[in-house]
């Protein structure tokens, strides 16, 4: 049995849709049943992908075909998607009773369905954005992206401080949005064309004049350093992951980044044979890394601090993307995707016994032994200790670094590895070796405990064994921008 | 006559005059209404690239004209978000400048 590939972003819409309807008619029933169904419908969704046979972009295809691509790339971060949003999805529901309080409705569970609902658009549009291969495309499904996420980081609107993250969230997304179409706009201008591998072909010809196009692409690279919370592009972060409520500041984490990584390393494939992208991009990473985890530091709410810490993860995978190395990159997102999630998990259910600030976390492994053990692995991961998925995504990227002779940033990327360590372990210290003021445990449910025993056990496993993911995304030369754009240069 | 240089100035001068009121106003409403100059900017500019950039048969390029319309109603979506946004924030602090928003701090 083989399916089509958009077939699984319909059945996602058609899964958001439906649970829309039902919602409304659905006044008295609990609705995290909503939140339950839609994690099943999402997991089946999940297992049919397994089921769709990639094939690559077509050049000479015309129609829906020359927007969509379903290449062993675009089904993976399809499956990163799907998987994201069923651990936020887990996460929102021990996060219902926050949102319960915070918006005025007439019903007691007023709202709570928009909430379970509006990710699985967002996923919709994560999976087309992996498999956009033209500026359209990548516009629409970055757009369906970013305005469920408006609506979502500004979801508790009787807490001032979500409200203020959202219109941050929504100004600056916005005016991203702006220098993106503008980018696109002078690009179409030169080529004549919106499709990826087309406008590869004409940027070719060397009659072109290749000013305009790269004048497009430094705007189009301005709106995904936004996306991908790039230096000099980050000030929104660390408000709007404080502000918004915290699943939805794990899905922006994840989600938003991984597919604002998937949609540069496809742009950047035409563009690579100009020279002066790649300083600029050298330039970017470096000081996205410096700052990330300087600015770390001195954090002591723990949202804030992942929020640095995402900054600065964004660094380390932009070494990758510089050094075309599509696989590690890959690896890198998956890694991230189960330690950031993991992270915000346990936040959220130790901030609704105690609070979000570090301090919040001490004595942890007295009063829950398994969240302070599911809290130590992903900082140890986080931070890049041996043996966790974290360590072995740095150590692919800077084994690609050093093939790509990006020595300098190899070297800026272990000097801040060591300082990452300085600000995750202060968060295992005040677990391990801070005394709590109270003794009672923290309440978890069963389903975050099998989430997040799922999540530690992916960890340790891709740390030892990362086979399994680097198989997944088989033929990595067809994902990877390298061989002729390198002999070009 | 009017060349495709001077389409692209004015859009040019609508994008800089938007991207500066972001920067430079102060009340919320007004800012959006500048991004909304700047999306603006880009439809002008990409009529005016399908307009005069005819193939061979004298047919313009209507991939650009496409995308404008995609342009068009995503922004419309936008507003309709923003809007409620910023309405939502006005009934939570009566305000809708700039510098009464910003509890959110290093």
């Amino acid at each position: 049995m083989t399916i089509s590939a958009p077939t699984l972003e319909i059945a996602v819409l058609v899964l958001g849709l439906s649970m829309l309807m039902v919602e409304a008619f659905l006044e008295r029933t609990d609705k995290r049943t909503l939140a339950f169904t839609a994690i099943l419908g999402l997991a089946a969704i999940f297992a049919a992908s397994f089921f769709v046979i990639p094939q690559p972009a077509d050049p000479v295809a015309t129609g829906f075909w020359s927007f969509y691509t379903a290449d062993p790339l675009a089904i993976f971060f399809k499956r990163f998607a799907l998987a994201t949003t069923i651990f936020v999805l887990v996460m929102m529901i021990d996060y219902a009773p926050v949102v319960r309080e915070s918006i005025p409705g007439a019903t007691p569970q007023a709202g709570l369905g928009e909430f379970f609902t509006l990710p699985i658009f967002t996923c919709a549009g994560l999976m087309w954005m992996a498999s956009a291969i033209d500026f359209v495309m990548i516009f629409v499904s970055l757009e369906l992206v970013s305005i469920s996420f408006y609506v979502l980081a500004s979801f508790t609107r009787r807490n001032p401080t979500t409200l203020e993250a959202g219109v941050k969230y929504l100004i600056l997304s916005a005016l991203s949005t702006g220098f993106l179409v503008y980018g696109i706009t002078w690009i179409f201008g030169v080529t004549g064309e919106t499709n990826l591998a087309r406008i590869a072909q004409a940027l070719a010809d060397p009659a072109i004049e290749s000013g305009p196009a790269l004048f497009g692409m430094l705007l189009v690279l301005v709106a995904l350093g936004f996306k991908i919370a790039a230096v000099p592009f980050q000030m929104w972060v660390p408000d709007v992951y404080q502000g918004a409520p915290t699943p939805v500041t794990a899905f922006l984490s994840v989600g938003s980044k991984a597919a604002g990584f998937v949609v540069l390393l496809r742009v950047l494939q035409p563009f690579f044979i100009l020279p002066q992208i790649e300083r600029l991009l050298i330039a970017i990473a470096l000081l996205t890394l410096i700052y990330g985890n300087l600015a770390a530091l001195p954090q002591n709410n723990l949202k804030r601090l992942l929020a640095y810490s995402s900054i600065a993860h964004a660094g380390y995978l932009l070494i990758g993307v510089v050094s075309l190395a599509g696989e590690a990159v890959s690896f890198y997102l998956v890694a991230y995707l189960l330690m950031t999630l993991l992270s915000f998990a346990v936040l959220i259910v130790v901030a609704r016994q105690t609070g979000e600030n570090i301090e919040d976390f001490n004595g942890l492994a007295k009063r829950s032994p398994f969240l302070a053990l599911a809290m130590l692995i992903a900082m140890a991961s986080l931070a890049g200790v041996p043996f966790t998925a974290g360590f072995l995504g740095k150590f692919f990227i800077f084994d690609a670094a050093l093939r790509h002779h990006q020595t300098a940033l190899v070297i800026a990327g272990v000097i801040t590895v060591a300082c990452g360590f300085y600000y995750y372990l202060k968060v295992v210290r005040a677990m391990y070796w801070e005394d709590s003021p109270n003794e009672t445990a923290v309440p978890l449910s069963g389903l975050s405990r099998a989430a997040m025993a799922a999540l530690i056990a992916g960890i340790i496993f891709l740390g030892v064994y990362p086979q399994p993911v680097l198989n997944a995304l088989n033929s990595p030369r067809e994902t990877i921008p390298a061989t002729e754009s390198a002999s070009a240069r | 006559m009017i060349t495709l240089g001077h389409y692209l100035i004015v859009s040019g001068l609508l994008f800089t005059i938007g991207f500066a009121g972001v920067l430079l106003r102060r009340n919320i409403i007004i800012i959006f209404m500048s991004l909304e100059l700047m999306l603006n900017a880009a439809n002008l500019s990409l009529v005016a690239f399908s307009r005069f950039r005819l193939d061979a048969a004298g047919v313009p390029n209507y991939h650009a004209q496409v995308f404008v319309f995609f342009i068009i109603t995503v922004a419309a979506a936008e507003v309709a978000v923003g809007l409620a946004i910023i309405v939502a924030l006005y009934r939570a602090r009566q305000t809708t400048h700039v510098e009464d928003v910003s509890t959110l701090k290093y």
